[in-house]
């Protein structure tokens, strides 16, 4: 019976086209298959082929299955297989391998069918690095985010946190300075501390401070990945500011040797110059200024011309390059990446005065030692040389600039550099680098040894030992220099470079000459870390993992300097201690100190995933910090955090989202980075009294004790959301509240604690509290690799809201930056308001008339016409200047926006890349004007008051006793800027011609950096971190703006 | 792996976590290092902090700058009304309780407080011959903060022989001015009997240092019998003798001489920065009071901080020596040389008179190591014998019962190494003879503010003085809120 109808049900199969075939139940499907396997058995044929990947590489090791059935074959070493279909199976393939896209294909009859397969689009199913093991971005509960080493790499910076600048929602990187070598301020989630704000970064698993950053060569890097919530509590009290795990390269098993070969070359300059007065401008400015005073004007005669331009000659055109090499393969039992390379860069302020080079070199191997034991083994050399110039503030490089006068030459006739001596604090910029010489040295050796071993299939044993030793040598040539009669960097007593005489006892006295600063300091950490993970399925749907384990930290430190004088020649070539020439060795200085810091910590983590739906995860780390009092010395970080695969559940089936997440975590974190023994009072302050005319040197105590010192604490809390969608599109959404409590940090304390002596300081307490809210949301879109044309984006944006929740009682605020010279606190710590915010009075337009004034309700002591109405904030009637009635919040240096916008577009051989970084509505203080009568000026003092009815805008210019100079919004600038960070046109030259060259495969590309910049702010870079901590942030003394580079470049693979 | 290997590492791992466990490893000391914890333990180290309460004495300068700068001497100057802003305020009576230089005034004098504070509470830790001396200098150490705090903001709080914790200071109260007063003369009364008359080393504190301040802190508090006798003390047996001339008084070369009763000593020889006055060796005043961007002979150039007025030139008859020496008038001096014409210098915004400060100026033979304007070596007379005898003068003229006799002796001396003619005057004429005499002796020295205040003279002599205000100046708002607010502000602020 059955026999009859075979023809005709195979007809029926053969006739349902495959979507017809989709529409049917899946179990009638399987229900046909059943019935009719039995029958089918004996007819069967043979399909054969092979697997491509898309660069046309054959792929090992791929499951080709029938679907339905449990039939399936891998395919061999070629990508070869070959499988039978019985006819009664069904007539698809299904292909699969891990990393690339499963395909199902119709065998139509074919008896050679090749596949090519596709790499994932998607990341989800890449492992990500979560502290003391790994997990899928698929399983992951925390707040995470993955940048890949490749779109660090690719911008050419010298540091990767500034390639980091706007990949990662939630992370904000602001430059500290823009001179070679130069660091950043990295931000996750906000300013949480008064003190250091630093996140806790890991090179392989072995700790780097922030500073040590210019160490890495962002080529090196694999991958980035920044732990952002309570999940880095793993790290228990280092992870308050969170985490920034970077791996190094890495080779692939059963790889050839692969060299590679990488190099650009770029040319550097200022993005800006400012506009600043010309000696012509200056003259006639100056007279009135001087005239308003009463004072008699200084220039007779004010057609002077354009004048000196200092700035045309302090920027220059600077040079950086960056050469790379690498090898990297690997065998069946080991795989290895090694790899040197060379980064110099010259300032374009300074050039070679402010420079920076490193050479690197690197070992990264792995090897199975049996088949249950791995060694790892990682090891980072880097040399780095850094020459800088005085930055930052009164007295630097810039500063010295803007402020010199044009009516000044450079030189004067006799060949000196000339005085600019009307003021005494500015000195000419030109000679001030020319007699500027230091140097800074960093050889640092980094690595771990890594064994781990399986003790059985479920449980691994991994033992670490991580070192990261540095020395750090420091050398400064003090030349005798005389920059003008009356300058406080003069170190000569004459224009004759004349040295001044020490009296060493009666009558006696000797010259003291050039001097010459030699400093080396060695830090060594070293950290022992061993953690069991147990990783088992049971049941198929009970996921169970587990980390338990320990670690010892230790970091030591000793510092070793000197300083000798008369250095012959007062020539920088014999500067050194060894050519101090002071008559039995009088005038020498030598110093020490040694610092020791230890962490001993134990953590478990257990996480529970039941049918890859619900996954949930704990985490607690006992930490102890030889930082605190015997009272607080350990501490408990626990957090908990879950997520629940929506996508996965039977009900979900909203077709175009694919992978659908929603997350929450929950926990406390520590911070411990305050100075070693800070609960004891220190003996350093400066006890020095002149006895028989001699300096006598004797003791004081400099920080004040707290023996009562403990944890500050971070309460984080996260909900996110993590999207696939229409298999090219990833989302991820966050919101997060972090409080922190019990903040470390040095408060004014009452002066009848006695600390405000010299060299004393208050004591570092815990009091305070600052909470930061925001959202984050990133976006990635990567088009079909198959295609000629691909694209990919990557957009994110973070908010943040900042805000100090308490502080230190009795203290109603603690002071930040000044503002000018000796001038008032222009930013606060304050309760209600962001870290840092800026205070001062609020102008409201120009007194434009004596009648005005004298008609005003308001009492303006002092008023003048020309001079700014302020806003009387009190409500008093009258502005007082005396104490901070009538202040208010003018600004906050923190980005209500943060944009980063990456984008990628590729079409046969070329590829357009662009990263756009943008921050929006924070404010800077313009800092870097010298409000003396002499100092130049920007030239938005042409638009001043000059009468009734003039302007509402610039205030009178004048000598005389004045307000406009007091803090206020005037001084307050829109920070808010749009830069294009980066954008490169590259091009992969086809293989036949990469052959040609006996190449592998031949890049070549042009990229320009900072090219473009959008925005309203007058000073050189808007783009500024804290400079002086983290209250100065905002605060613009004259910063070193970043380089605007072009630059050409070609990668090689052999 | 067999299982040997595995117990292995078992064994191990246990090793680990349990070392977790050992608190001792967190035991760290600093290594190689003497803190504040364990100090006190040889005779050398009570030296060693001795030498750190000194230090604070070298803050005087500001007491140069209020001291004159409020009185009728002299205006603020400086480079701008924003410079310094704080000594403009002073300057005008517009100054309230946020004032950057009085609240160093508040903090620099509680710092050295705190410093005779750490050796007093730790003076029984051992016994050693001379400990007396120390704790005898420590002592007068603590009396001349609480000193300068007392003249500055009245009852100040009395932190004695401890060390406080961050805890302590809301439950401080302020103590009355006459606590204050009675604190300084008891710990004076006992430095002196310790004390030898003249210190082997220059620059210690010594029985006539502490014998004068103790007569002039009775003076400051009306005590005139006590104030009397005790500079008699001094007069008659410190064998302190004016100098013969007046006109280099001030000069480095005439310091520790016949004159001087005791003197803040600084050093030409060690820099500093503008961001830290107070950690300076050399005295900020005479940079700082120097000719702005002078380029001549004789002087150095300066910031033309503290300008003396008209008003005070005035004072001096043309034929006192004192008045050149006191006060530099700039443009007569500059028509003066030989090369005029080639002598420059010019006007701070701050404000200009034309005069400069003469005692505390510097001085080409006297400048310090680059950054001149802050190594001066110049030292700050505190006490000088003239002072001693103005005093003395003032004492038994004021005492319930009168030498008018003796105060006649007495400020004649001083007139008469002037060549000025004797006074003659008796009873309220002769205080104010006395007074006026103080003027014309001890002008651009810091005491006229004080002066005035303690004589009841500030309201007719300085402009926009009120009474019963600014006899004292307030407390810093901060540290009233820093104390908890549980300070009373003084009145009229």
């Amino acid at each position: 019976m059955f026999h009859l109808h075979i023809d005709k049900l195979k007809m029926t199969i053969l006739l349902l086209n495959n979507k017809e075939l989709k529409l049917m139940s899946k179990k009638f499907y399987l229900l046909i298959i059943v019935v009719f396997s039995y029958t089918f058995a004996q007819s069967q044929n043979t399909v054969k082929g092979v697997v491509y990947d898309e660069n046309n590489q054959t792929i090992p090791g791929v499951n080709i299955s029938i679907k339905g059935t449990t039939i399936g074959v891998v395919s061999d070493i070629d990508g070869k297989y070959s499988i039978k279909i019985n006819k009664a199976d069904s007539n698809q393939l299904v292909i699969s391998f891990l990393g690339f896209e499963e395909q199902e294909i119709l065998v139509a009859g074919r008896d050679v069918i090749n596949i090519t397969l596709k790499q994932k689009s998607e990341i989800l199913d890449e492992f990500v690095v979560v502290g003391y093991g790994q997990t899928t971005l698929r399983e992951v509960t925390g707040a995470t985010a993955k940048v890949r080493g490749e779109n660090v790499e690719r911008l050419n910076m010298s540091r990767v946190d500034q390639a980091l600048q706007g990949q990662v929602a939630g992370v904000s990187i602001n430059t500290n300075s823009g001179s070679p070598g130069g660091g950043s301020s990295i931000r996750i989630r906000g300013l949480s501390t008064f003190g250091d704000n630093d996140p806790l970064i890991l090179v392989d698993g072995v700790v780097y401070d922030s500073e040590g950053l210019n160490a890495l060569n962002p080529s090196d890097i694999e991958s980035i990945n920044v732990l952002k919530d309570a999940t880095a509590g793993i790290y228990g009290v280092r992870a308050a500011n969170g985490v920034i795990l970077v791996e190094t390269k890495k080779g692939k098993k059963n790889a050839k040797p692969q060299f590679e070969y990488s190099s650009y070359y770029g040319l550097q300059q200022t993005a800006k110059k400012l506009s600043l007065l010309n000696a012509r401008e200056y003259a006639i400015i100056k007279n009135e200024m001087f005239a308003n005073g009463g004072n008699p004007v200084p220039f007779a005669n004010v057609e002077l011309g354009e004048g000196t331009n200092w700035q045309d000659t302090v920027f220059q055109t600077a040079p950086t390059q960056n050469h790379n090499l690498s090898l990297s393969g690997g065998t069946k039992n080991t795989t290895y990446s090694i790899g040197g390379s060379y980064y110099s860069q010259d300032g374009i302020v300074g050039g070679k005065k402010a420079s920076f080079e490193r050479y690197n070199g690197r070992m990264n191997v792995s090897t199975s030692l049996s088949e249950k034991m791995r060694l790892t083994s990682v090891f980072l050399y880097t040399n780095e040389r850094r020459k800088g110039l005085p930055e930052n503030g009164i007295g630097s490089v810039l500063y010295n600039t803007i402020n010199a006068f044009p009516t000044d030459p450079i030189k004067t006739p006799d060949g000196n550099y000339s005085y600019l001596e009307e003021v005494s604090d500015i000195i000419n910029p030109i000679a001030q680098i020319a007699n500027t010489f230091n140097e800074a040295r960093v050889n640092k050796f980094v690595g771990k040894e890594e064994i781990a071993f399986d003790i059985s299939k479920e449980l691994t044993f991994t033992n670490r030992l991580n070192y990261n030793y540095a020395l750090v040598d420091n050398k400064s040539f003090g030349p005798l220099v005389w920059y003008g009669p009356g300058k406080a960097q003069n170190s000569a007593i004459n224009s004759d470079l004349d040295p001044s005489l020490v009296e060493i006892a009666d009558s006696v006295f000797i010259e003291r000459g050039a001097s010459v600063f030699e400093q080396r300091a060695t830090y060594l950490d070293l950290a022992y870390e061993g953690f069991l993970n147990y990783d088992h399925i049971f049941n198929l749907v009970h996921k169970f993992k587990g980390t338990l384990g320990g670690s010892v930290f230790k970091r030591k430190g000793d510092v070793l300097n000197g300083t000798a004088f008369n250095i012959p020649n007062n020539d920088v070539t014999y500067a050194d201690i060894s050519a101090n020439i002071a008559p039995g060795g009088f005038l020498n200085n030598t110093g020490s100190y040694e610092f020791e810091e230890r962490l001993l910590s134990t953590f478990l983590r257990l996480e529970y995933g039941f049918k890859d739906k619900y996954l949930i995860s704990g985490i607690l780390r006992r930490d102890g910090s030889s930082k605190f009092g015997d009272n607080n010395r350990f501490g408990y970080f626990p957090t908990v955090s879950g997520a629940w695969l929506i996508s996965e559940e039977d009900f979900f089936n909203i077709k175009p989202i694919e992978f659908m997440k929603l997350r929450m975590s929950y926990g406390i974190s520590g911070n411990d980075q305050i100075a070693n023994f800070a609960n004891r009072a220190s003996l350093n302050g400066e006890g020095v009294y002149v006895f028989d005319d001699i300096i006598t040197t004797g003791v004081a105590i400099g920080r004040a004790a707290n023996p009562d010192l403990k944890w500050e604490t971070t309460r984080q809390y996260n909900t996110g959301i993590d999207l696939a969608l229409f298999d090219r599109v990833n989302i991820t959404a966050n919101y997060f509240i972090k409080n922190t409590y019990n903040l470390l940090f040095q408060p004014d304390v009452s002066g009848i604690i006695g600390s405000y002596g010299p060299g004393g300081s208050s004591p570092i307490i815990n009091a305070g509290d600052v909470s930061n809210k925001g959202f984050e949301f990133e976006f990635g879109y990567a088009s079909d690799m198959r295609n000629d044309l691909r694209t990919n984006v990557n957009f994110n944006f973070t908010t943040l809201a900042n805000k100090v929740t308490s502080v230190p009682e009795g203290v109603d605020f603690l002071p930040g930056a000044y503002f000018g010279v000796g001038g008032n606190v222009a930013t606060r710590f304050e309760e209600g308001f962001p870290i840092g915010y800026f205070h001062g009075y609020e102008t409201d337009g120009i007194f434009q008339t004596q009648e005005e004034i004298d008609n005003a309700i308001l009492i303006q002591d002092g008023a003048q016409p020309g001079d700014f109405k302020f806003v009387d904030q009190n409500g008093d009637g009258e502005i007082n200047f005396s104490d901070d009635s009538d202040k208010t919040i003018i600004g906050s240096p923190i980005p209500d926006f943060i944009l980063g916008l990456v984008f990628g577009l590729d079409y046969k051989g070329f590829g357009l890349s662009a990263n756009v970084y943008a921050a929006l509505g924070q404010e800077i203080i313009r800092n870097f004007e010298r409000q003396q009568p002499y100092a130049n000026q920007m030239n938005y003092v042409i638009g001043r008051w000059t009468g009734a009815n003039s302007t509402n805008m610039n205030p009178l210019q004048t000598t005389g006793a004045t307000r406009n100079n007091v803090f206020s919004d005037y001084y307050v600038e829109n920070g808010s800027f749009v830069r294009l960070r980066n954008v490169q046109l590259g091009y992969t030259v086809p293989k036949k011609v990469a052959k040609y060259f006996k190449t592998e495969s031949l890049r070549i590309y042009v990229s320009a950096n900072n090219w473009l910049t959008f925005t309203r702010y007058s000073g050189y870079d808007p783009d500024i971190g804290a400079t002086a901590g983290t209250l100065s942030a905002g605060v613009d003394y004259g910063f070193y703006p970043q380089a605007k580079t072009i630059m050409g470049g070609l990668t090689i693979k052999l | 792996m067999n299982s040997s290997k595995i117990k292995c590492f078992t064994i191990l791992f246990l090793a680990i976590i349990s070392i977790s466990g050992c608190k001792k490893f967190l035991e760290l000391d600093p290594p190689y290092t003497q803190d504040a914890e364990n100090y006190f333990e040889n005779p050398k180290d009570y030296e060693m902090a001795l030498i750190g309460a000194y230090d604070l004495l070298q803050t005087s300068f500001i007491t140069i700058w209020i001291g004159e700068i409020a009185s009728d001497n002299s205006i603020a100057g400086g480079e701008s009304v924003n410079d310094t802003e704080g000594l403009h305020q002073i300057d005008n009576m517009t100054h309230g309780a946020v004032n950057t230089e009085l609240r160093n005034v508040f903090r620099w004098n509680y710092a050295g407080i705190a410093r005779t504070n750490y050796i007093l509470e730790n003076k029984d830790n051992i016994d050693f011959e001379g400990k007396d001396k120390i704790i005898a200098e420590t002592k007068f150490l603590r009396a001349y903060y609480y000193f300068e705090l007392v003249k500055y903001f009245g009852g100040v709080p009395l932190v004695l022989d401890v060390r406080l914790g961050v805890d302590e200071v809301n439950e401080t109260e302020r103590n009355s001015e006459e606590d204050v007063y009675l604190q300084i003369e008891k710990d004076l009364s006992e430095a002196i009997t310790a004390l030898d008359w003249f210190a082997e080393i220059k620059g210690r504190v010594d029985k006539g240092a502490a014998l004068a301040l103790l007569g002039k802190v009775y003076l400051y508090h009306d005590k005139f019998t006590e104030s009397a006798e005790i500079f008699d003390q001094v007069i008659t047996e410190g064998q302190y003798a004016l100098a013969p001339d007046f006109s280099n008084l001030f000069f480095v070369s005439s310091e520790n001489n016949s004159e001087t009763v005791f003197d803040v000593q600084y050093s030409g020889l060690e820099g500093g920065s503008y961001g830290c006055l107070h950690c300076l060796e050399g005295n900020a005043a005479p940079g700082f009071q120097g000719i702005r961007q002078y380029s001549g002979p004789v002087y150095g150039d300066g910031n033309s901080y503290n300008l003396p007025t008209q008003e005070l030139y005035d004072v001096f008859s043309s034929s006192d020596p004192r008045r050149e020496a006191t006060i530099l008038d700039l443009d007569a001096f500059i028509a003066s040389q030989v090369n005029a014409e080639d002598i420059t210098y010019a006007i701070g915004a701050g404000g200009h008179t034309g005069y400069y400060n003469n005692k505390y100026i510097k001085r080409v033979g006297e400048i310090g190591l680059p950054d001149n304007d802050l190594t001066s070596p110049v030292n700050y007379r505190v006490i000088r014998y003239a002072d001693v005898l103005l005093m003395a003068a003032e004492a038994h003229n004021r005492k319930a019962s009168p030498n008018d006799a003796l105060a006649l002796d007495y400020v004649n001396q001083v007139r008469d190494r002037v060549n000025m003619n004797p006074l003659s005057s008796s009873g309220n004429q002769l205080t104010e003879d006395i007074w006026k005499e103080r003027r014309l002796e001890l002008s651009c020295e810091g005491l006229r503010f004080f002066d005035l205040v303690r004589t009841g003279k500030a309201k007719e002599m300085i402009v926009n003085f009120e009474e019963n205000k600014h006899e004292v100046f307030p407390i810093p708002q901060v540290e009233i809120d820093l104390a908890g607010g549980n300070w009373d502000q003084n009145i009229g602020y």
